[in-house]
């Protein structure tokens, strides 16, 4: 089979998942939905192997290839079909999303077994995955934007999963609204380049690129922009990132698989994808590079304060992700994507520990309430470490590789690119941080009763309540109860994270400096135009950079170490000592208050004004009631004619009759 | 190609209401239904018959009417119609069959004024006379009064009234506009009403202007569009669902689609004076419907002022004059009222359930009516333009189009976008999730139900899978009747009809490998 | 013999029957005085006929003189009516369908 059927297969196999489990919703008895979920899943994996060989076995030049199906929409000079590009950056990202997404699935076989929504969940699952693969192998804009906005609506559906929260709900609208926005921004991205080039099919955008727009153009920065724009919602970066930390209120698979191991990390890849128009419009790069660090930071100074443990990590996806679209940006395409890769398998480890934890915990998901669970739980524990590792870049784990090499990259650009590496590095000390202060605060310590009472071989069973109100949970639609499986005691679990587990120590042999570059090599052919390919930093300026990046991992775990095992009361004084800080962190850097006053209350407001005055007053009041009073005027001046007397009407009629005559006689005459 | 006659298509709807009046009502109500089935199979067999290459007229029917006024009754099909007359056929189907199923008081009076009306909106949309067309326009008024009047729930003699009177004067107006085009018109007594011939007897730009408001105001009133909504609020909440569905997807059509078969080919000199204008009115219906539409909390006007906000997105892609606007705006007729149909419906089985139109007294119900759930997710998605949708393939041609010559209204249109995921993901999620209010009794959809709204549904997923079955059809005529008024600014080929420069897009064909 | 006698005889009934429907009150009266006028019209229409040599004016007088009877035997059963539920038989006071 060549390698877009394959690429089509890739598709089918989630989507008939979906259909499968959507339209047969009543009939799979027990587990039977979650093992179909992962079936299909993993046949979308075979498939993107398939693709993968076939490319493998074609010329390094001829490793791009578009399948069309049918076309889509095609007017006026607007056209678009239904094709996909095959080359080996979608590849690559199938590869990644699909294993990654199947491991999730298998996790999620065991973690939502108690769950009533269980066919369901596998339902909306398999439809992202088939959203999230559609959105990599588009080979048009309208593809492209078919995939982003469905995988945005996956996550709304996944988010809003215990439906019956309405913090739950409430973080659902949330992240669809603002995805929402990035869908617009694409629109108008698109827009921009289909106006300068008439094409809206990557190939013909990016060939024709060149002529339509000279470097830097004002259209093609703007178009870029806006892409951006698309791409900052989906990656939630800063501005337009409040929806992520939220989004924690889905299922802990939900988390691992879209929130931290694929969908966020659409914008990276879209930037990715983009790169010859971003390399025709540096400013516009330079705007991603410029975010992605800022991102990195917030997020990461956020993540120290944040005493949810799965916000904890949301924050630090955000930070993760701040380096990937920074990779990208500074045209490190080749570290950006690996770093995208170990990012999946590490930051799917840690929520899948976390996933764990938190079932152990009843529902419980404050950092303040845990503690001393190494000894309950020691394979989550192991792995947890191990994910913990990856993320804070200990040297040799495969998170030390991957971000020390965008950091790396971004030196090497020099001038005003210095500042942003000098900030990455930064961040990389706090990542280090605060992923060891979770594990400390989680794992070490004195055990908390849950965990006393895990290590006596039963879990915790209490009402089930929403971990962010305090509410008594509804349990019509299902929760994150008591009921759930740890890792230690259900099989899928401990199946899905042991390879995750793997990846995260081993993936980082893909590229070792000087060593080896397979990942690079492969991803060439698609990045073969750019024109940073050649400028690699020196081997030496690399070993330097992971030295240093090294360097600040251990420092970070060291700190870590002293606050939370050495002197556990240090965080509690530090806390003190520095009060506004860590108000002004703990409030998320009031990003959300912003936005509520800027844009939330005023247009409620307006909506009120708008009902209270130009509706009732003017809409209604002076149009429709000033016309319907003119006619009802008029009606009634013909409504006093008629008064009933019938004599009255004689005479008139009479009077008429006689003044024709007279004015036939007149005429006449 | 076999022989389609227009006339029994029209007429047939008002043919069988007229026998089913004097049937036993059980019968009656059955013989309307397989009336309105049979325009449906009528309107289907038609698109699978259209020749889409053609842009002219195809089943014309073409006689003398009142031939000392140079009226003609004259029928015909061609892009711009064909779709709404089979949206059309469809909801009536779907209303009739709704209606049927539920035993409503006066049954058979029910049905003659809903075949009825069929018939007036398929004249409306077939009528190629400016006379016959007013003469339907105005036909239209007719059965809904009644069924307004007659059937509709709270304070509908108040809403029947302002309905009425509202919507009869910007009929008035037009009539008195369709008047002075014909004779204004007709140099030397030569009258004529025939669109065909109207559009090749140009008027003074001034005459076209006053014309031109004219018209417009009888078709913005309809639409309806800010700030000539006002009807909406009351009628809204007083109609009986089937009719209200008719009323919202069908005939609400008839307006914009005056604009693209009278105003832009007839009056185009006055349609490009007045682009700004029109673009800033329906700028402003975008985003004021869509706050409206958040802030309220009964269900019905949540999707009330959205319609003034789709409406607005139709005529902004009318008045991009552009080929892609009026291709958006011309496939978001038929979308929009594909989605408001089956909206309506649902929020009619919600309201049951509820005990009350007010979306505090609705939630959770996706449990107990997940298939319920999930045709509404389908239906909400489609109508926030949701990309693999038909109303994002609309929206988005109307979007590229009127960027092409207005990029700063288009931008601010596009917020429009981003407010409609607000209202209708807001509507979603009071009415499916969120805790059950103690008065609310979930309960799953019907079979019977299920049946009248779920084609809807397929109908939309259908078109978002595959939308070229429509923009293959509409192309050219929807081209030809933009082309005089994007033309006519000083004479000069607007940007809009300037060639693009580049290759036409498009993906290699399959297999063939492309170089990035 | 001239038509003028005739025409003059028409219009002086006709009057006479005008003058009596916008004085009397009474609906009896008032039916009487509308034969009058239609009577009147008749014998204008007969005339004329007559004059012209054809039948045309026959026929339409014959019309007249159906339409006539017709409105007799509505109007004297609406009196009828009237009398039996005691209504005041008088035509001002028979002003229902003021607006």
């Amino acid at each position: 089979m060549s390698a877009t059927g394959y690429g089509w297969l890739v598709l089918a196999f989630p989507l008939a998942g979906t259909l499968a489990l959507a339209l047969g919703w009543r009939l799979w008895p027990g587990r039977a939905a979650g093992w179909i979920g992962s079936a299909a899943i993993l046949g979308s994996f075979a498939a993107s192997l398939g693709m993968l060989f076939e490319l493998l076995d074609r010329a390094e030049d001829s490793r791009s290839l578009v399948g069309t199906a049918y076309t889509y929409a095609d007017t006026a000079g607007f056209r678009a079909d239904m094709s996909i590009l095959v080359d080996p950056l979608s590849v690559f990202m199938c590869l990644v999303v699909s294993g990654v997404s199947f491991l999730i699935h298998v996790y999620s076989v065991a973690y939502m077994t108690s769950d009533r929504g269980y066919v369901r969940f596998f339902a909306y699952l398999n439809f992202f995955v088939f959203s999230m693969l559609l959105l990599i192998l588009a080979a048009n804009f309208v593809v492209l934007l078919m995939g982003w906005a469905f995988v945005g609506a996956a996550s709304y559906l996944l988010i809003s999963f215990w439906y019956r929260r309405d913090t739950a709900t409430g973080a659902g609208i949330k992240a669809f609204v603002i995805n929402v926005i990035g869908d617009v921004g694409l629109v108008v991205g698109a827009f921009l380049l289909f106006d300068g080039t008439g094409a809206l099919d990557y190939a013909g955008v990016f060939e024709e690129a060149g002529n339509a727009f000279g470097r830097n153009d004002g259209q093609l920065v703007a178009a870029c922009v806006m892409l951006l724009v698309g791409a900052f919602a989906k990656s939630a970066q800063v501005p337009l990132h409040t929806w992520l930390p939220d989004a924690m209120e889905g299922p802990t698979p939900v988390s691992a698989l879209i929130h931290a191991a694929t969908m966020v990390t659409a914008g990276v890849y879209l930037i990715a994808r983009m790169h010859p128009l971003f390399e025709l419009a540096p400013a516009a790069a330079d705007v991603g590079a410029v975010v992605g660090t800022v991102t990195l930071l917030i997020a990461a100074t956020i993540a120290l304060a944040a005493t949810d443990l799965k916000r904890v990590i949301a924050y630090s996806t955000m930070s993760q992700i701040g380096y990937m679209v920074l990779g990208v940006s500074v045209a490190a395409y080749g570290a950006g994507l690996f770093h995208l890769m170990t990012h999946a398998f590490f930051k799917a480890l840690l929520f899948m520990g976390a996933g764990s934890v938190i079932a152990a915990m009843g529902g419980v998901q404050s950092l303040d309430k845990m503690g001393g669970f190494r000894k309950a739980m020691p394979f989550t524990f192991a792995t947890f470490t191990i994910g913990a590792l990856a993320l804070a870049g200990f040297p040799l784990m495969s998170g030390f590789f991957s971000k020390d090499e965008i950091l790396a990259f971004t030196l090497n650009r020099g001038g005003g690119y210095v500042v942003l590496a000098v900030a990455g590095y930064l961040a990389s000390g706090l990542t280090a941080f605060y992923a060891f202060r979770m594990v400390f605060r989680v794992f070490f310590g004195e055990p908390v009763p849950e965990a006393r009472e895990l290590e006596r071989g039963h879990l915790h069973h209490g009402d089930p309540a929403n971990p962010a109100t305090g509410e008594k949970e509804d349990t019509e639609v299902g929760f994150p109860g008591p009921e759930h499986h740890v890792a230690e005691q259900a099989w899928p679990m401990k199946a899905a994270m042991a390879p995750l587990a793997l990846l995260a120590i081993v993936a980082g042999t893909l590229g070792i400096p000087g060593v080896t570059d397979t990942l690079e090599h492969f991803l060439e052919p698609t990045f073969e135009d750019s024109r940073f390919l050649e400028t690699h930093p020196s081997e030496s300026s690399e070993w330097l950079g992971l030295a240093l990046g090294g360097g600040l991992a251990l420092l970070g775990i060291a700190v870590a170490a002293l606050v939370y095992l050495r002197r556990p009361g240090t965080a509690l004084q530090l806390r003190e000592r520095f009060s506004t800080v860590h108000t002004f962190l703990s409030n998320k850097w009031y990003f959300d208050e912003l936005f509520d006053a800027v844009f939330v209350r005023p247009m409620a407001a307006f909506g009120r004004f708008g009902r209270s005055i130009i509706e009732s007053v003017f809409v209604q009041g002076v149009l429709v009631g000033g016309t319907v009073g003119a006619v009802r005027v008029g009606t009634s001046l013909a409504r006093a004619i008629q008064t009933g007397e019938l004599r009255a009407y004689a005479f008139l009629l009479v009077s008429g009759l006689g003044g024709l005559v007279l004015y036939f006689l007149i005429v006449s005459v | 190609m076999f022989t389609i006659h227009l006339s029994i298509v029209v007429f047939l709807p008002f043919a069988a209401g007229l026998i089913a009046a004097f049937l036993p009502a059980r019968v009656g109500r059955w013989l309307v239904v397989a009336a309105t089935l049979g325009v449906l199979g009528y309107a289907i067999a038609m698109i699978a018959d259209f020749d889409g290459d053609s842009g002219g007229l195809q089943y014309v029917t073409d006689d003398a009417w009142i031939s000392e006024l140079g009226i003609r009754y004259q029928l015909g099909v061609d892009g711009l119609n064909l779709f709404l007359i089979a949206l059309t056929a469809l909801l009536w189907a779907a209303a009739t069959l709704w209606a049927a199923l539920r035993t409503e008081d006066r049954p058979r009076l029910f049905m003659f004024n809903m075949a009825f009306a069929e018939t007036a909106v398929l004249g409306a949309f077939c009528a190629q006379d400016l006379a016959l067309f007013v003469v339907f326009f105005d036909l239209m008024l007719v059965p809904f009064y009644f069924l307004i009047g007659g059937w509709g729930e709270g304070d509908r003699v108040r809403a029947t009234t302002r309905f009425t009177i509202y919507t009869l004067v910007g009929s008035l107006l037009m009539l008195a506009g369709a008047i002075a085009l014909g004779v204004l018109a007709g140099p030397g007594g030569d009258l004529s009403f025939s669109l065909a011939v109207l559009a090749e007897r140009p008027l003074e730009a001034g005459t076209q202007q006053w014309i031109f408001l004219l018209f417009a105001a009888a078709f913005l009133v309809k639409a309806p569009l800010f700030p000539l909504h006002g009807w909406v609020v009351d009628t809204y909440r007083a109609t009986p669902i089937p009719v209200l569905v008719v009323l919202s997807a069908a005939l609400s059509k008839v307006g914009v689609y005056g604009f693209l078969r009278i105003v832009l080919p007839i009056l185009p000199d006055a349609s490009q004076h007045f682009q700004d204008l029109m673009i800033i009115l329906a700028v402003v219906s975008i985003l004021y419907g869509s706050v409206l539409a958040f802030s309220q909390d009964e269900a019905r006007l949540v999707v009330a002022y959205s319609s003034i906000a789709q409406l607005g997105f139709i005529v902004l892609g009318i008045f991009s004059l552009s080929e892609l606007g009026s291709q958006g705006a011309l496939m978001q007729m038929v979308n929009h009222g594909l989605v408001v149909g089956a909206l309506f419906f649902i929020i009619a089985v919600l309201t049951a359930r509820a005990g009350s139109t007010s979306l505090a007294r609705m939630g959770g119900m996706a449990l107990r009516a997940p298939v319920l759930a999930a045709l509404f997710l389908v239906v909400a998605l489609a109508t926030l333009a949701m990309p693999g949708s038909p109303n994002f393939v609309a929206e988005i041609l109307i979007l590229f189009g009127t960027f092409e010559d207005k990029l700063v209204y288009g931008l601010v249109a596009s917020a429009g976008v981003a407010l409609a995921a607000v209202y209708m993901i807001r509507l979603f999620q009071r009415s499916m999730h969120n805790r059950t209010e103690p008065s609310a009794e979930p309960r799953e959809l019907g079979g019977l139900d299920l049946a009248v709204i779920a084609p809807l549904t397929v109908v939309i997923v259908a078109l978002g899978v595959y939308p070229q079955v429509m923009l293959d059809r509409t192309d050219e005529a929807t081209t030809s009747k933009v082309e005089a008024a994007a033309t006519a600014a000083d004479g000069s080929p607007s940007a809009a009809e300037a060639p693009q420069a580049g290759p036409p897009g498009g993906g290699a064909p399959p297999g063939v490998q492309v170089q990035p | 013999m001239d038509i003028t006698w005739f025409v003059v005889l028409s219009a002086l009934i006709f009057a006479t029957g005008a003058a009596g429907v916008l004085t009397r009150r009474s609906p009896l009266v008032v039916l009487l005085c509308l034969e009058l006028m239609l009577n009147a019209g008749n014998l204008a229409l007969l005339s004329f006929s007559r004059m012209l040599g054809n039948q045309d004016g026959q026929i339409f007088a014959l019309i007249v003189l159906v339409v006539a009877a017709c409105e007799v035997v509505i109007g004297l059963g609406i009196i009828v009516a009237m009398y039996r539920r005691r209504l005041p038989i008088d035509v001002d006071q028979m002003n229902e369908l003021r607006g």
